[in-house]
């Protein structure tokens, strides 16, 4: 499938599932399986336990994650000295999990790990740069249980989406919210001149005038029910460095100053507003902007809930391509393999 | 006392010690561990060390200090791990690659050193042969896992099992055997190097700790101390780094101030906002930064070595911790006449003492504590705004207003009467006019009845009425109305 290529442009890719059971460790070990690694450097690690063999929560079967010779991967201490393949340490780094520091190695034989990384994003962007300091050029986090942050683009350049039953049994339900995260995933950069300026604030509420002007626009958080809209008529661009909510989107739609304004906020991961309230902004003639975006590669499927509903996987991927207008792919489905 | 029970000092240590580039997590922490330096010969030799590394530093070029600077970012923390090969434990593949690990990055630095002449400031142990037993294919490679070369039934069976992955985990168990038995052959091999490795380890953060030490003294202006051999300190045009950073970004200066105090107790009166604070503030500082060998914020600086070091200025702390302002400063002050009893070498700098009580109260406890705190082995600068009879004291005061402005410098003044600039300053703020006129009113009404009732004499040579008095205040068209009602004398 073509979505392997376009992987290696970028120099780090998240696996995200919507919600757990949705297939994420099978389209990780599927990319594992088909990425050429005498190509690029390849190191994979995870966030959290990851690689169980039995879900934790559900208790369900879990794939394992398979390693082929020549790959790097971070885990902790203690299960690399679990580990059942043959590998050699090229660092130690002074990342601290409940399970040891996380340790980095290069598979020479190829066989199942256990993957237990960085536990924060934090930690996991000190890991990133780690790894690229001895010489790895593509690094596949798979984020663990709907932790959406960390596929955010602050961490990695590109992802995979999976999603499936196991986050709505309904199929119409599970199109609509799914092509909604998709829809925030692709929301356009904003202009250059916004980036520069804007990059570096991580707190508060700011805008722009017409002149160019930045301004914080307020001591209260965008959270809160008090938020007021004061003394900027020339608003050009407003900024919402933390997270966006409903009350505050709503405020911004029916505030009649603000009808022509650009809304920009950091990422797609701090948007935490209702597709309806979405949908309302975007049909006022709302516009909205982040300053980082990662590049979706691809959505897959698992048409299993892990109680037992199965949905046709056919229609599914189709019905789900048509809203998002990206193809779907069922990994789960043997033709795939 | 260790850095770390210093470094949170209301002087602003932090904020120095952050200001360090250190390259090691590491570094950081055997920094903080370091006990404070208390003879004049550990501290020499300190700055002796720190020299090398400033000609250094001036001598190459910005790339070879980066270079140098990444490889220490790999100095890792591995104290548990030589404490385990010290103990003849077998060493895991992880504890391994730790000490591999440290030697290659020992080797390499140590060569750096060498090639600048700074082998002999710091030596680093030489752990080539550490490498040479955890190296068998002589890679040079700072990686590890038990090499197929240590054991060729171990690469037998590793090439079966690429070939037949099915079989991987029943020759997994024949390899773990192997391997198992080529550790502890390992480690015991290493055992004699555990000291070595120790050593190096500590070179290195030693290392990193000089170089930061040496680019911040380039970076803040920072100078090279003399040690005081008559315990008086001297310092020339000193400055509080992070006082002055602050002014800076307000596109403010800050006036340097020089000072000498040792023997006698030190008295600095002078006006509100003179940076009375700021002169103890710094001096704390410098004191605290010459005894851990760090630059020193000044021109030129001559310090005495001291045993302990005293600041205690109005602590937010203690407010917190449910104490009132003025026994939480009563305790401050009680454990350094303690100190001072134990003869030992005691700095004591304090920042006007008794502040919250009364005057008359204060007056008597601060003059008091001139008195207590006057030993041979006690140096002690005060600010206080309470006038004290100057016996045994030497009086310092701040210039004051001049033009508008405020001239920071210290002279020393031969009586310890304390300026009168509170209300200029006030309005000079632009605080409320009717207080401030009123409180001159009240000033002239208490003075005039003080001095009728002493000695009769003219209130035009009162200092609150003479404008031509340096000290005094202006009071053109004040008239005297301190309860608001029209007809007083003025």
């Amino acid at each position: 499938m073509t979505f392997i290529d376009d992987i290696l442009n970028y120099d780090s890719l998240s696996i995200v599932g919507l919600q757990k059971n949705t297939g994420k460790t099978v389209s990780l070990n599927y990319v594992l399986d088909r990425l050429p690694i005498d190509r690029k450097r390849i190191a994979v690690t995870s966030i959290g336990i990851d690689g169980e063999t039995t879900d934790q929560v559900t208790r369900t079967q879990k794939p394992e994650i398979y390693l082929r010779q020549g790959m790097y991967f971070g885990t902790s201490e203690m299960h690399y000295r679990q580990k059942r393949i043959v590998s050699e340490l090229i660092d130690v780094s002074d990342e601290n999990t409940s399970l040891g520091r996380v340790v980095t190695a290069k598979a020479l034989t190829g066989g199942k790990i256990l993957l237990s990384g960085p536990s924060s994003s934090s930690g996991l962007k000190r890991w990133m740069k780690d790894m690229h300091r001895v010489g790895i050029e593509l690094v596949i986090i798979d984020g663990a249980l709907s932790r959406m942050s960390l596929a955010s683009p602050a961490v990695s350049q590109s992802m995979i989406l999976a999603t499936g039953a196991a986050y709505s049994t309904n199929m119409n339900t599970l199109v609509q919210q799914t092509a909604f995260v998709v829809d925030l995933i692709k929301i356009p950069l904003t202009e250059e001149d916004n980036l520069q300026l804007l990059m570096p604030i991580e707190k508060g509420v700011w805008y722009i005038d017409d002149e160019g002007a930045l301004h914080e626009l307020s001591h209260i958080s965008s959270l809160s029910q008090d938020f007021r809209f004061e003394g900027m008529d020339r608003c050009k661009t407003l900024y919402v460095a933390g997270a966006l909510v409903d009350g505050f989107l709503e405020k911004v739609r029916k505030n009649p100053k603000l009808k022509t304004c650009e809304l920009v906020v950091r990422d797609f991961t701090k948007i935490f507003v209702s597709p309806q309230q979405y949908r309302l902004f975007l049909k006022a003639g709302g516009m909205i902007r982040v300053l980082q975006k990662s590049k979706l590669i691809a959505v897959t499927v698992n048409p299993t809930s892990p109680l037992g509903v199965t949905l046709d996987s056919d229609t599914l991927c189709n019905r789900l391509s048509e809203a998002i207008q990206l193809p779907v792919y069922d990994l789960m489905k043997k033709e795939c393999n | 006392m260790q850095l770390r029970d210093h470094i949170e000092s209301p002087c602003g240590l932090r904020y120095v010690f952050e200001q360090l580039e250190l390259q090691a997590g590491y570094t950081r922490r055997w920094m903080l561990d370091m006990p404070m330096m208390r003879t004049g010969e550990e501290i020499a030799q300190s700055y002796e060390v720190l020299r090398q590394f400033v000609r250094f530093v001036e001598e190459v070029d910005t790339p070879y200090i980066n270079t140098l600077q990444f490889r220490l970012q790999g100095l890792k923390d591995i104290r548990t791990t030589i404490k385990n090969l010290g103990q003849q434990a077998v060493l895991d593949d992880i504890e391994l690659f730790e000490v591999k690990h440290l030697a290659i990055l020992a080797v390499d630095v140590a060569e750096r050193m060498k090639a600048n002449g700074l082998d002999k400031a710091i030596s680093v142990p030489d752990l080539n042969e550490v490498i040479t037993i955890l190296d068998p294919d002589g890679l040079k490679m700072a990686t590890f896992y038990v090499y197929d070369s240590y054991c060729q039934e171990l690469r037998d069976l590793r090439a079966q099992m690429r070939q037949n992955p099915n079989r991987q985990e029943e020759l997994l168990a024949e390899c773990a055997e192997i391997e198992e038995g080529v550790r502890r052959d390992l480690s015991k091999q290493l055992v004699p190097f555990a000291k070595a490795l120790e050593e190096a380890q500590i070179a290195m953060a030693k290392i990193d700790m000089n170089l930061a030490k040496a680019l911040q003294i380039k970076q803040l202006g920072l100078c090279f101390p003399t040690i005081s051999k008559d315990d008086i300190s001297r310092y020339e045009a000193m400055f509080h780094p992070q006082v002055k950073d602050a002014l800076a970004q307000r596109k403010r200066a800050f006036q340097p101030v020089s000072l000498t105090f040792g023997q006698k107790p030190t008295l600095i009166t002078g006006a509100n906002m003179g940076g009375k604070t700021v002169v103890l503030k710094t001096l704390t500082l410098c004191q605290y930064l010459f005894q851990y060998g760090f630059g020193i914020p000044a021109q030129s600086a001559d310090i005495a070595v001291k045993d302990e070091v005293f600041f205690c200025i109005g602590d937010e702390q203690s407010i917190e911790k449910g104490l009132s302002s003025f026994a939480a400063e009563m305790k401050n002050i009680d454990a350094v006449i303690k100190a001072s009893r134990e003869n030992r070498k005691i700095v004591a700098l304090i920042d006007e003492p008794a502040r919250t009580t009364n005057p008359t109260e204060g007056t008597a406890l601060v003059s008091a504590l001139v008195k207590v705190l006057r030993g041979d082995n006690v140096s002690l600068v005060m600010t206080t705004h309470y006038d004290i009879e100057p016996t045994d004291a030497r009086c310092l005061r701040v210039k004051g207003f001049e033009n508008g402005t405020m001239n920071y410098e210290l002279v020393e003044v031969q009586d310890g009467e304390v300026p009168h600039e509170a209300l200029n300053i006030a309005e000079s703020l632009g605080i409320d006019k009717e207080w401030i006129e009123s409180a001159r009113a009240f000033l002239i009404m208490s003075n005039s009845t003080q001095l009728e009732g002493l000695s009769g004499l003219n209130m035009a040579n009162s200092p609150y009425l003479n404008p031509s008095n340096s000290r005094g205040l202006k009071t053109k068209g004040v008239e005297f109305d301190p309860l608001g009602e029209k007809g007083g004398n003025a």
